[in-house]
């Protein structure tokens, strides 16, 4: 997009604001054109969420100009007023990471709940949506199913049917935030065509996004925040890979990956076997295990058996015996939903820190072991702070005062804690940004290489990441566990094997709700 | 637990502390009065009960305006707020408190040890103390009357009595009743049913219409709430063209169904209030019960001045000749005894259990 | 965000005390005499404070805790009422059948009796809650109701006194009641174990692994289970029967403290009022002494506005749910401030 023509639908200057101490935004700059894809990238509290709370009208800048359409909305001359209202009436349309959909109802009477029309009196305006909605497939090919109910349909459709609900308004403007977090590999493809397609309609896109090739492959320009500020605004033609995410880190040598070295795998440590689909897990000492397969399929109960989570019923659910699985005493379990699964938000990080730790003799005090020792807690959890660069206040902090990133670090490191035998990781990387996702491989693979290494499973939905990291590989397809032989170690070659996953994902939802 | 509110309860224990330092110490109510003396009332109902807590509220009006008393009153939710408000009023110095109910008593036995200057009332209470005194209403002596009513108007010489839940009072006013009759007619045979509560009004139209199909031509009550389906079985009785009679209880029930009701044996709560005021202040009450209604107007047989015409004279003069006999002393009507002391109470408990 | 200044629990009491002017001033009553009232009924005195004030606040407070136990590992026990009654009656039987023997054997086990009558009328919704995951919030308000007719039926009945004439039982024998604490007034020592089970309480929640674990199951049930591999069930069994037990501990402290026989409609609604003295005091046992106490100050000030300034009853009700609707508002705009939402100290 070199058309000097276009107009700024976004234009934002010098922007500050300040959570008491903490300054999200310093000086941030963003100019988004009518047409245009443009993405927004930088690391987990880089502030683009901040920025994007500004635009959105729910939270008021410092210091700065918003210009919204080519009016001020904030800045010299008009200090307050621009509300989520407001951003609406300028055109602002915003797909958020978290869907505002009520499950019980179908597609179709949430896309009519949004709707402000007395056109059908005190009923739905479902014909008006219908029609509305058909004309958006003829404009962009975007199909929504509107007759099922929002708790039977996919993620990627359940986004589908958000980005229809803000294109019901017709927004000039349309803000996705972190889209493809969400989504498997295949429904990314079509989302980034889709975005394509909208700018072509002269809107005006903004993707805020981590995923650096996903954006690269889409965008027209890139914007990247780093600690609060705009450190760089370029077309895409001018930036590579490297470049932006050096911009983003801003520290080139945190970008090389590791060496990976071959090790001897040691003692098995852990034994799943008489597994229904007839694939013995025999997890060893020193080696990554992974296991790929789209979400659905199963490998979450896989991951919390064992992970001695649950008494599982085996991975896929109901049918046949669970078979005898053998694990150790000590085991890791970094879950996928750090923020439900592995934190209590509302509980500092010490108090975080003694889940699960509580069961430790260290920290036991009192008669019978009654008592926590919150001294040695709050020093444990120091030290943590400390080793695994976790940024915060302290360990009074709470744990939804961190970032995603902070969280999961904490998790890791207080999984890793003493010497664990088995350390079964769910999607650790999930939600990361590179430094983030960077740290927890540097992890696995210092684990792998410890003198008293434990087994490691990592069960992820990234297959580029199961690739990267384990030396073993398998493929989780409705339940039942395939290994990949070493010469079918390719995304393609995973990938097709993964392939089965869409029919898996397909009779999931046809029965309803899982 | 950071959270402990400390900014939100320390201002509050603060102020307490600087104003409970200003605030004046106890003080007796006739320090602030002019009052001759202090009369409180505790009930458990609210006073607007148009009934048995009005009336002691009326009570306790007439008594300010008679003397010029001070005056207080205080409804209790619970009976943990017995021993608080015996224990305020005795406090400020309080020199008679009413409490209106049985409930009271264990708890004024323990307030009179406490205050021996504060005399203690409960209406219908069992404990005596010399400063405790029990005010029982002599029901017998205007169910007595009714009965002799009953006795003198019925045809069939069969005479119903329907009564809530079976306690020794109750049976107290049934046994005058049933003597009454047997003064006017001796071979009248009398029926008795208890429903098992005072406020149940299907099951006591049940009961009189079961009396009524027995022969009965006049049934009297003693309920709460349920007398509103004596009426209701006589007045649809009379319509039947089977002529009956219904006597009311504990107050004027005479409009309630006026063309049937024969009359009403009553208590006259206020005028007791003033009555055993006036023996306190003669210094002619405690350590016994007082009962209302013996010589007085306190308790009475009010005939239905609606119907007089259809009750024969010579019986309304055998009514009130007896009614002078009562009020002179020279004639007891029977009743069941259940107050500590009272002739016939045994300690171990009379009639346990009850219905 | 709204932040609470210092003055704002002051501002909170003044919009009360202002609300209430005017709804007294309307009532056409004696403004000036109602407030004093209030307030020499509360605090006025030596009797005030100990006989009215404090000995109020003393089933609030057990029951209170019950609630905030409960509430903190995210069961909703509104079950306290009924579990007081349970209690309630439990001690009281006791207590009268063993009457004579001496108070060192007889309270304790009238105590026992409330605890584990307590927590077995919490047992069916446990057992409900746990195994067929219905939900609490009905069986215990339910519970309640069966409670309180139940224990007027008892009254009515096996339990009355042996005259058949009072509905109410004969009184506890004296071995069976329990003393005063503070001489020459009405506090019986039940305030005492009351505090002192509060403290333990906090020292429970703040110190203990147990603690520790109950705040986790509240907080965070799915953090609790996967990441700190907390039996979640057996957990939250415990504490609603503990919860229960210490709600019925509240009736036969009640009984054996303040009331000495049982009456029917024992109780004034405190198992419900225990709700509002919990989430007031944020769940935490400390703070719901302050709470309780509060609660008990303002029923027996507006208790003396009925004999001072005669201020009926019905009126009274409605200026203790003002007062009490003008300190919430007071301390909702403090936990919309701290941003420390609940979060408990560590170390």
């Amino acid at each position: 997009m070199t058309d000097r023509e276009v107009r700024a639908a976004v234009r934002i200057r010098g922007l500050r604001r300040t959570f008491g101490s903490v300054v999200a935004l310093d000086d941030a700059r963003l100019e988004v054109r009518a047409g245009e894809v443009h993405a927004l990238v930088g690391e987990n509290g880089a502030g683009k969420t901040t920025l994007l709370s500004v635009l959105a009208g729910h939270l008021r800048p410092d210091a700065g100009e918003v210009e919204v359409d080519g009016a001020s909305v904030f800045g010299a001359g008009r200090a307050r007023g621009w509300s989520t209202r407001d951003a609406w009436n300028r055109g602002v349309g915003m797909v958020h990471q978290h869907f505002a959909l009520v499950p019980r109802l179908t597609g179709e009477e949430n896309l009519s709940l949004g709707v402000r029309r007395a056109r059908s009196g005190w009923a739905l305006p479902t014909d008006w949506v219908r029609e509305r909605v058909h004309r958006i497939r003829a404009e962009t090919g975007l199909e929504v199913d509107l007759s099922r109910q929002v708790e039977a349909l996919s993620i990627g459709e359940r986004q589908r049917l958000e980005i229809v609900k803000v294109l019901l308004r017709d927004p000039r403007i349309l803000v996705l935030d972190e889209p493809t977090a969400v989504l498997a590999p295949s429904e990314v493809e079509g989302l980034l065509t889709l975005l394509r397609r909208l700018a072509g309609e002269g809107r005006a896109v903004l993707l805020v996004a981590h995923k650096l090739d996903e954006v690269l492959r889409v965008a027209d320009r890139i914007t990247v925040l780093r600690n609060g500020r705009t450190v760089l605004e370029a077309d895409r033609a001018a930036v590579t890979a490297r470049s932006v995410a050096e911009a983003m880190v801003g520290d080139a040598e945190a970008l090389d990956a590791p060496q990976r070295t071959t090790v001897e795998p040691g003692e098995v440590r852990a034994r799943w076997l008489g597994r229904t689909d007839g694939v013995d897990l025999e997890l060893r000492a020193g080696e990554i295990v992974g296991i790929a397969g789209v979400e659905g399929n199963g490998q979450r109960e896989l991951a919390r058996a064992l992970a001695g989570r649950e008494t599982a019923a085996g991975p896929g659910g109901s049918g046949g015996a669970p078979g005898r699985i053998h694990l150790p005493d000590r085991v890791a379990y970094v879950p996928q939903d750090r923020g439900r699964e592995g934190l209590i938000g509302s509980f500092d990080l010490a108090e975080n820190v003694a889940l699960g730790h509580h069961a430790d003799p260290d920290v036991r005090g009192g008669p019978g072991g009654a008592f926590l020792r919150w001294n040695a807690l709050v020093a444990r959890t120091r030290e943590m702070i400390h080793t695994f660069g976790i940024r915060t206040s302290g360990s009074r902090a709470t744990a939804a005062s961190l970032s995603g990133g902070n969280q999961q670090r904490l998790v890791v490191a207080r999984e890793l804690h003493g010497s664990p035998e088995l350390v079964v990781a769910e999607n650790p990387t999930r939600g990361l940004d590179v430094a983030g996702a960077r740290f927890v491989h540097d992890q696995l693979h210092r684990l792998r290489r410890a003198k008293h290494a434990p087994a490691i499973v990592l069960v992820s939905t990234d297959l580029d990441e199961v690739l990267a990291l384990s030396d073993r590989v398998f493929t989780i397809v409705r339940g039942r566990l395939t290994e990949v032989p070493e010469a079918e170690r390719t995304r393609e070659g995973v990938g097709a094997r993964m392939l089965e996953a869409g029919e898996g994902r397909a009779a999931r939802a046809g029965e309803g709700t899982s | 637990m950071r959270s402990f509110p400390v900014r939100l309860v320390a201002p509050g224990f603060l102020l307490a502390l600087g104003l409970s330092a200003c605030g004046e110490s106890e003080s007796a109510c006739r320090d602030l009065s002019e009052a001759p003396f202090c009369v409180a009332l505790l009930t458990a109902g609210p006073v607007s009960d148009a009934g048995w807590y009005a009336g002691a509220y009326e009570g306790l009006l007439q008594i300010e305006q008679r003397w010029g008393a001070q005056i207080s009153h205080q409804q209790t939710r619970t009976a943990s707020e017995y021993d608080e408000a015996f224990l305020a009023y005795g406090t400020e110095g309080y020199d008679l408190v009413f409490a209106h109910g049985s409930e009271y008593q264990d708890a004024a036995i323990r307030a009179g040890e406490r205050f021996p200057e504060t005399t203690f009332i409960v209406s219908g209470g069992g404990r005596i103390a010399d400063n405790v005194v029990p005010l029982i209403f002599t029901l017998e002596n205007g169910s007595y009357l009714a009965g002799m009513a009953a006795g003198g108007m019925t045809e069939s010489g069969v005479v119903g009595m329907v009564g809530g839940v079976r306690i020794p009072p109750a049976e107290g006013v049934f046994l005058a009743f049933e003597a009454g009759v047997k003064a006017v007619r001796p071979d009248a045979e009398v029926l008795e049913t208890w429903i098992g509560t005072w406020d149940d009004v299907a099951a006591a139209k049940e009961a009189v219409t079961s009396h009524i199909s027995r022969g009965a031509d006049v049934v009297v009550h003693n309920t709460d709430g349920a007398s509103f389906g004596v009426f209701n079985a006589v007045r649809e009785a009379a319509d039947a063209g089977d002529p009956t009679w219904a006597i009311g209880m504990n107050r004027d029930q005479n409009d309630i169904a006026p063309e049937v009701t024969l009359g009403s044996a009553v208590i006259r709560i206020e005028d007791a209030f003033v009555e055993i005021t006036e023996a306190w202040r003669d210094s002619e009450i405690g350590g016994a019960a007082y009962y209302a209604g013996g010589e007085s107007e306190v308790v009475d047989f009010v005939a239905n001045p609606a119907v007089m015409d259809r009750i024969p004279a010579d019986l309304l003069a055998r009514i009130d000749s007896m009614r002078t006999a009562i009020r002179s002393g020279d004639f007891d009507p029977p009743r069941v005894p259940f107050i500590e002391g009272e002739e016939g109470y045994e300690e171990t408990g009379a009639g346990a259990g009850g219905g | 965000m709204i932040r609470a200044r210092w003055w704002g629990p002051f501002f909170a009491i003044g919009l009360a005390l202002a609300v209430t002017s005017v709804a007294l001033a309307l009532g056409g009553y004696d403004v000036p005499q109602a407030l004093g009232a209030l307030w020499r009924g509360a605090f006025g005195s030596e009797q005030a404070i100990a006989s009215f004030t404090l000995k109020r606040s003393v089933p609030l407070l057990l029951t209170g805790l019950a609630v905030a136990l409960a509430f903190r590992a995210g069961i909703w026990n509104i079950g306290a009422e009924g579990q007081l009654y349970a209690g309630a009656v439990a001690g009281f039987t006791v207590g009268f059948v063993g009457g004579g023997l001496p108070a060192a054997v007889v309270i304790p086990a009238m105590l026992a009796a409330s605890l584990v009558a307590g927590a077995a009328w919490a047992a069916f919704p446990t057992v409900m809650k746990l195994r067929g995951g219905t939900n609490e919030v009905i069986t215990t308000l339910l519970l309640n109701f069966v409670a309180i007719h139940l224990t007027a039926w008892l009254i009515d009945g096996p339990l009355q006194e042996p005259q058949g004439v009072y509905n109410e039982t004969a009184p506890l024998p004296e071995s069976a009641t329990l003393g005063t604490l503070w001489p020459g007034t009405d506090l019986h020592v039940g305030f005492a174990l009351a505090v002192a089970l509060a403290v333990v309480l906090w020292v429970v929640f703040r110190f203990t692994r147990v603690g520790f674990l109950i705040r986790a199951v509240g907080e965070g049930p799915e953090a609790a289970r996967i990441a700190g591999r907390v039996d979640s069930g057996r957990l939250s069994a415990g504490v609603f029967l503990a919860s229960g037990a210490l709600a019925g501990l509240a009736g036969a402290v009640h009984v054996a403290g303040v009331d000495l026989a049982l009456y029917p409609g024992l109780s004034q609604g405190w198992g419900y009022t225990a709700i509002a003295v919990a989430l007031l005091a944020r769940l935490n046992p400390l703070a719901v002494i302050a709470t309780a106490i509060f609660f008990g100050a303002i029923q027996a000030g507006g208790t003396s506005m009925q004999r001072v300034a005669g201020v009926p009853l019905a009126w009274v009700n409605v200026i203790e749910a003002i007062t009490v609707i003008g300190v919430l508002i007071a301390a909702r705009g403090r936990s919309r401030s701290g941003g420390d939402a609940g979060a408990p100290e560590a170390a």
